[in-house]
């Protein structure tokens, strides 16, 4: 297998008249944590839809694994695991009913054996397991995200997508989860694919970026960024929150 | 001299001069408005405003000042600002620039009517390419559950049958029983005239059994599970449980369309001879209470009009409204999409058009049933 896990060739989605990918190519390697920024309505969920089957493009041509996106496939993969923007926990079912499902989707192995790795999981996803047992509507912002979690890493996934992670987390709360990624990434050797705004994760935690502009993506280095003179590029690399996460990052 | 509350006025040399005073906030703006248009600085080349007693100052009191700045300066005069403490010009400041940087686009109203046309036609297109889509969509769910029986959620469908079917006993039995005691006294007022009193029977039982009690039967879901459907189906679109579903490999076709069709299509025939006993029920009461038609003379005459086939007439309508209400309230509930305010306007939409539906599809089946005698 090659080392790239996901790539994308000649992607165009358009709504209406607005074009919003035209032509994006983008490739993603083995291992690393890949971020995607762009502004509002430059296509980033599109694009992680694209990449997930979850929309038909108009055109272009998507590999993931070497396979076709995992919404059109028979029977999608558990190579992937997703967690969603606002966490998309199922609201009828408990965190652990939650973590369980995908599991006794994809085996035939015993219930108990389930709850003991639904439970395993959530704990890896940094809860107590006197969590396991609440409805989602009973968790705060920070628990919805680790449940979440807990639910992509259910299935041993080899690439976990993430759109938006700590979005509406507290400061400390979104380092916590920074730092719970780059631990999972470590020991479970995951790729990562992470739409994220917060300019602390892309300082800290990726290692490549894309940036969506005019409907391409620009892959680079947060450093290569602060060089490239794209105007929104320059603003965005240049943003004040931007100066000092990266000043906190030399500091460490 | 003008207004005293808020400024003065007065010539100097060559320049018009407004010295302000007291509180130019939010709270006197209409009297600052008004004060300000009455000053007149007649054929003086400037316009000074000076600080002098200003006591406070917010953005709707600079901006006050500020337009009535403007309107000086549209009659060609120059307008200076004296005196001001920082903070106030910081105000003024963020105004002026605010004003200069939204330039609306021109008017073009010839162009405009030439949208409303070409807006019209593109609507009735959208509307049938919409129709088109909405029909193969739900096609293509149910033939989806038709295909892979096995798959179809069977908790989520047992749940269903208990909150659609199980849960509105109470209601539809309700409701049919007043309508029964409608039916009851609207044909007695009329048939008391003949003397033939025991019609009552007939014509309860009759209309209970064809029409009455599966079209409202209907109806009641159509307000109680299409609306949950559209409902809960949204929710679940807009907290993209739609979209987790399908990561997991679960077709929401299966698990949340598929359970809903197959639970309405178990109930409703159930609920339409729930209806019907209660309609015929509400009938006896009325007419053992009030025309001396005593119970045993009501069901024995019940007996007489009510054959197999009037049931059945009534009842092989159950089934297809169900698929009805339920295909046009999941597939609303599929396309709610971005915000809490389209998910209001699909579930009424889900509501209001599987009303509709109901109606429509019972005269064509009047139609039908007349043309072969029925």
């Amino acid at each position: 297998m090659s080392d790239v896990v996901v790539s994308v060739y000649n992607l165009v989605n358009q709504f209406g008249l607005q074009r919003v990918h035209d032509q994006l190519c983008l490739e993603i390697q083995r291992g690393e944590i890949f971020g995607i920024v762009g502004g509002s309505g430059s296509g980033k969920t599109v694009l992680l839809h694209s990449i997930l089957g979850l929309r038909h493009p108009q055109s272009g041509d998507i590999k993931v694994l070497d396979q076709k996106p995992m919404c059109f496939q028979r029977r999608p993969s558990r190579d992937i695991g997703v967690l969603f923007q606002g966490g998309a926990l199922f609201t009828a079912l408990t965190v652990r009913q939650n973590v369980e499902l995908p599991i006794a989707l994809h085996s035939k192995m015993p219930v108990s054996t389930r709850r003991k790795l639904a439970e395993l999981k959530i704990r890896m996803a940094g809860l107590s397991v006197s969590a396991a047992d609440k409805y989602p509507s009973e968790l705060s912002g920070g628990m919805i995200k680790r449940a979440a979690l807990a639910r992509a890493l259910a299935l041993e996934p080899k690439i976990l997508f993430l759109d938006e992670p700590t979005s509406g987390l507290d400061p400390v709360s979104a380092t916590d989860f920074d730092q719970l990624i780059e631990h999972l990434k470590q020991s479970l050797d995951l790729t990562v694919v992470m739409i994220t705004h917060d300019v602390d994760t892309l300082s800290q935690v990726c290692d490549r970026l894309a940036v969506l502009v005019n409907g391409k993506a620009k892959v680079g280095t947060v450093d290569s960024f602060l060089n490239d003179d794209t105007p929104w590029i320059q603003r965005y690399f240049h943003d004040p929150r931007m100066a000092r996460a990266l000043s906190g990052r030399i500091r460490e | 001299m003008a207004n005293v509350e808020f400024f003065t006025t007065g010539p100097r040399d060559d320049t018009f001069t407004v010295r302000l005073q007291g509180d130019w906030v939010f709270e006197n703006v209409e009297t600052l408005e008004q004060a300000l248009n009455e000053v007149q600085p007649g054929d003086l080349g400037a316009v000074e405003y000076s600080c002098g007693g200003l006591q406070n100052i917010d953005i709707a009191g600079a901006w006050i000042l500020f337009e009535s700045s403007k309107r000086f300066e549209e009659q060609g005069k120059q307008v200076d600002f004296v005196g001001f403490r920082a903070a106030h010009f910081k105000f003024l400041k963020q105004i002026t620039a605010i004003n200069t940087d939204g330039q609306m686009g021109l008017d073009a109203p010839l162009e405009e009517e030439l949208h409303g046309v070409t807006d019209a036609i593109a609507a009735v297109g959208r509307h049938v390419v919409d129709l088109v889509e909405d029909i193969g969509f739900i096609t293509h769910a149910i033939l989806d559950g038709i295909r892979r029986p096995s798959r179809i959620a069977l908790r989520e469908t047992i749940r269903q049958l208990d909150v659609t079917g199980l849960k509105a006993i109470p209601l539809v039995a309700l409701i049919a029983f007043l309508i029964g005691v409608i039916l009851a006294y609207q044909s007695a007022s009329q048939l008391e005239q003949f003397g033939a009193q025991i019609f009552v029977v007939d014509f309860v039982t009759d209309s209970m059994l064809r029409e009455m009690g599966v079209v409202l039967t209907a109806i009641m879901l159509a307000g109680r599970s299409g609306s949950a459907f559209a409902a809960q189906i949204g929710v679940m679109k807009l907290n993209e449980e739609v979209n987790a579903l399908r990561v997991l490999g679960l077709s929401p076709n299966l698990v949340l369309i598929a359970p809903r069709v197959v639970a309405l299509v178990i109930a409703m025939p159930l609920l339409t001879i729930v209806a019907n006993l209660a309609g015929i029920g509400g009938g006896l009461v009325i007419a053992s209470a009030t025309l001396d038609i005593s119970p045993a003379q009501y069901l024995n005459r019940v007996s007489e009009v009510a054959d197999l086939k009037t049931l059945f007439m009534g009842l092989a309508k159950a089934p297809v409204f169900a698929v009805l209400i339920a295909a046009v309230g999941t597939l609303r509930g599929m396309q709610v999409s971005s915000s809490s305010e389209d998910l209001g306007a699909k579930t009424t939409l889900a509501v209001v058009q599987s009303i509709v539906l109901i109606i429509v599809v019972d005269a064509i089946f009047a139609f039908f049933y007349s043309m072969f005698d029925l």
